[in-house]
């Protein structure tokens, strides 16, 4: 092939040209720190890109939602521990004013009074709130659960249908609220949501026969009139009692569950993190050794041109 | 054979040696003129009498040189070949172009996109299913919501800034090629009266080859060549011009982008009205014009009525904080429910999506009306969250426009980066037969001295002869 200085010329500065890109190029990402700056750079990566900004986004308000969760459960286990003692209290009176002769009737009075005194401490821990949600009020946008009288100003749990065992041909009939309850959950992975409230129904009775404060009312009252009454109060307490700690225990395996999840899911941001990175981000130091290796080529394809296109025939003539 | 024949013979030699000198001179100025074309002066030997006449008396030597023609030297197959590698790259850098000013548009991935904006609205609603009834948290749904649909609008009036742009350059290229198109037809004719009087045209023809050049990047021209030395030029069929005659070319239809699916943009000849087939920088501003950019226009469109479909469902499906059922969130701007948001029905466009009100109480955040009272049910406000793992949802349909746009837009750049590596051969070996190489000229101009020198030796020779013919013989004696 004929060459001529002005083909060598131009092809040099192609070659040069060429040389530049590719530097242009390996200095973009190096200076943007990402290997994909637009869509055709790398378009399968792209893909994986978006969709682990998503998932990663997805999974940080996962654990927003978790630790939101996980307040509101410690704030029901507390308030559920400091009732269960309280009701401890009550039935320890209880059982003292089972003793018909062994107190006076000041003795009864005051006994009335200390049970009346825990009833009303119970009503607010009932009414304990977690951002101005109280906490065993099921979906109420009230502010409180129970009022001052202990009557439920909540939403679910009341009006229980009770259970019927199978008999005559008829199935078994499992305990439904009249009102359903509405649970409160937080959503803790793509999957799983984690009820994170209890009704006060569910922890304390159905109102409509009589709840916990209702009991302890009842107690207070007939500590000083009905004395005998006081014994079948006692067994319903035992009841009450019951319902409290299987609530706790309820309260306590969902904080498992909820911290379970939160251990899933910093897991899962960790490795999400990793993954955008190498997805996204540049491998430093092999895009710097490229640099230098394209800094070389550069370099030699310069000086070689340098070198070609000075000479021509016309320098060896005299 | 005469006495002075050879001193004739010889001056011939000079002057064709001096032509010779003289076009490796012009060679030479032209080392680095784009366009031009090496020339070379025609050496032919001239014979003696063809047809020998009675009493004429032929010696059967020459009767010495002739330099009179100069011609270009070029492949017209390499030519042809030029014409057409030029009119696809332009073609190809242009849809290109397209491309990449479409990925700037869409600005992914990133955290100033869609995408981003997107997720924002979800995790917004991931925050009021955790506070549904404070009001923080609603406002947080409204602004992202808001930024949402302002992401939309800017990204889909790029897009049509983008075509509008690219509409009004096609204008200015129809012109650029009617002024090219008329001075190829002048150039044709100056050449015409030049090689019918005989006088050389090679300057005329590299300045006429190089415009025929410029119109195949421009529209996909091919030339051919016709009497006396003009040439036609034809583009996509039909003829542009004509030995001194030149069609015009005009860009018409819709400078609108909405009405763009109902008539193509094309051009046609002024006057007569057909539709020409372009190539070259035209023929991928067309593709961009009416294919590329509505393309992506339409998939934005979708992605927009996909998001109204998709959280209206979701979101009538709930209850507001006053315990009123949840209203559609989006419209196409007109204020009116709409009912229409089955495929194939919708108006919504990414330009006309809007927020159908700003007062945070009207969000659903919750499934269930409880009579007459406030809720803080949280469940409608989860599934909306819940919303962005759906597997046909918007950020799904999103992600497939983006990277169907990667895919395209990496084909295209490599597809150019192939055709500019044959069009640059298809250049080079043009460039190899047509180019100047000052190591040739320097040799071509060393054999010229060499011959001039021989050739004034040559007559010095004779007048050494004539000399001791004329003064020298007959005096012997004197």
């Amino acid at each position: 092939m004929r060459i001529t200085q002005r083909s060598m010329t131009l092809t040099s500065l192609q070659g040069l040209n060429r040389n530049q890109e590719a530097i242009a190029k390996l200095q973009e990402q190096l200076t943007s720190g990402k290997s994909i700056n637009k869509p055709s750079d790398d378009p399968t990566g792209t893909n994986a890109a978006m969709q682990t900004r998503l998932e990663l986004s997805t999974a940080t308000q996962h654990a927003r939602n978790i630790s939101d969760g996980i307040g509101f459960l410690d704030s029901t286990d507390s308030a559920l521990q400091s009732m269960l003692n309280q009701t401890r209290v009550v039935r320890d009176r209880t059982v003292a004013a089972l003793n018909i002769g062994a107190m006076s009737d000041a003795a009864r009075a005051a006994t009335a009074t200390e049970i009346s005194g825990i009833r009303d401490s119970l009503i607010g821990l009932a009414n304990t709130t977690v951002q101005g949600q109280p906490i065993f009020g099921g979906i109420t946008s009230g502010s409180v659960a129970y009022d001052t009288d202990g009557r439920y100003q909540g939403y679910g749990g009341t009006g229980v249908v009770p259970a019927t065992p199978a008999a005559g041909g008829q199935p078994a009939v499992a305990e439904v609220p009249a009102v359903p309850v509405v649970p409160v959950t937080r959503q803790v992975s793509d999957a799983d949501a984690v009820r994170v409230d209890i009704t006060g129904p569910e922890a304390f009775g159905d109102p409509s026969v009589g709840d916990l404060f209702a009991l302890v009312a009842d107690i207070a009252a007939d500590t000083v009139s009905d004395p005998a009454a006081l014994s079948g109060h006692l067994v319903k307490l035992d009841e009450a009692m019951d319902r409290l700690s299987n609530a706790l225990a309820d309260i306590g395996s969902r904080t498992n569950r909820i911290e379970t999840a939160q251990q899933v899911n910093s897991d899962l941001q960790l490795s999400l993190t990793s993954r955008s990175a190498a997805v996204e981000n540049v491998d430093l130091p092999k895009t710097i050794m490229m640099l230098q290796m394209q800094q070389v080529g550069y370099e030699a394809a310069l000086g070689a041109t340098a070198k070609v296109l000075q000479p021509t025939l016309l320098d060896f003539l005299r | 054979m005469s006495t002075f024949s050879g001193l004739n013979t010889a001056t011939t030699a000079l002057w064709a040696q001096q032509r010779g000198l003289d076009v490796t001179g012009q060679n030479i100025a032209n080392v680095n003129t784009a366009g031009y074309t090496r020339q070379r002066a025609e050496l032919q030997s001239v014979g003696g009498n063809v047809v020998p006449a009675v009493y004429a008396v032929s010696s059967q030597v020459g009767q010495g040189v002739d330099a009179d023609k100069v011609i270009r030297i070029r492949d017209a197959f390499l030519e042809g070949r030029a014409q057409i590698e030029s009119a696809s790259t332009a073609r190809m850098t242009a849809q290109d172009a397209t491309l990449t000013q479409i990925e700037q548009a869409f600005r992914e991935p990133g955290e100033t996109g869609i995408a981003a904006k997107l997720t924002a609205v979800f995790t917004a609603w991931g925050d009021v299913a955790n506070h549904p009834t404070e009001n923080g948290a609603r406002t947080a749904v409204l602004q992202k919501t808001a930024t949402l649909v302002a992401e939309l609008h800017t990204t889909s009036g790029n897009l049509e800034k983008q075509w509008v742009q690219t509409r009004d350059s096609l204008g200015a290229l129809a012109q650029d090629v009617n002024a090219k198109a008329q001075s190829i037809a002048d150039l044709n004719t100056a050449i015409k009266r030049a090689t019918q009087s005989g006088l050389p045209v090679n300057e005329l023809s590299d300045k006429r080859d190089g415009l025929v050049l410029e119109l195949s990047a421009a529209i996909g021209v091919t030339s051919s060549p016709g009497d006396d030395g003009q040439v036609n030029v034809s583009v996509g069929g039909a003829t542009l011009v004509a030995g001194g005659n030149a069609l015009r070319l005009e860009a018409v239809d819709t400078q609108d982008p909405d009405t763009q699916q109902v008539t193509a943009t094309r051009f046609v000849t002024d006057p007569g009205g057909t539709t020409v087939a372009v190539d070259g920088t035209a023929g991928g501003k067309l593709s961009a014009l009416n294919d590329t950019i509505p393309k992506y226009r339409e998939r934005l469109d979708e992605v927009a009525r996909s998001i109204a479909a998709e959280f209206n469902n979701a979101h009538m499906a709930g209850v507001d904080k006053n315990g009123v059922a949840g209203e559609p969130l989006f419209d196409d701007g007109s204020g009116d429910v709409p009912v229409d948001t089955a495929p194939g029905t919708s108006r919504i466009t990414a330009a006309n999506l809007t927020l159908r009100f700003d007062d945070t109480d009207k969000f659903a955040a919750a499934a269930l009306a409880t009579e007459g009272t406030a809720t803080s049910d949280n469940r409608n406000a989860a599934a909306l969250a819940q919303l962005q793992n759906a597997s046909d949802g918007a950020a799904v349909g999103y992600r497939s426009l983006i990277v169907k746009l990667g895919v395209d837009a990496s084909v295209a750049t490599s597809n150019l980066k192939t055709q500019t590596v044959v069009a640059a051969q298809v250049d080079a070996s043009r460039d190899s037969v047509s180019g100047v190489n000052l190591d040739e000229e320097m040799t071509n101009m060393l054999q010229f001295q060499h011959a001039y020198s021989a050739a004034a030796r040559m007559i010095t020779a004779i007048d050494e002869t004539l000399d001791v013919l004329i003064n020298r013989t007959g005096r012997v004696g004197l």
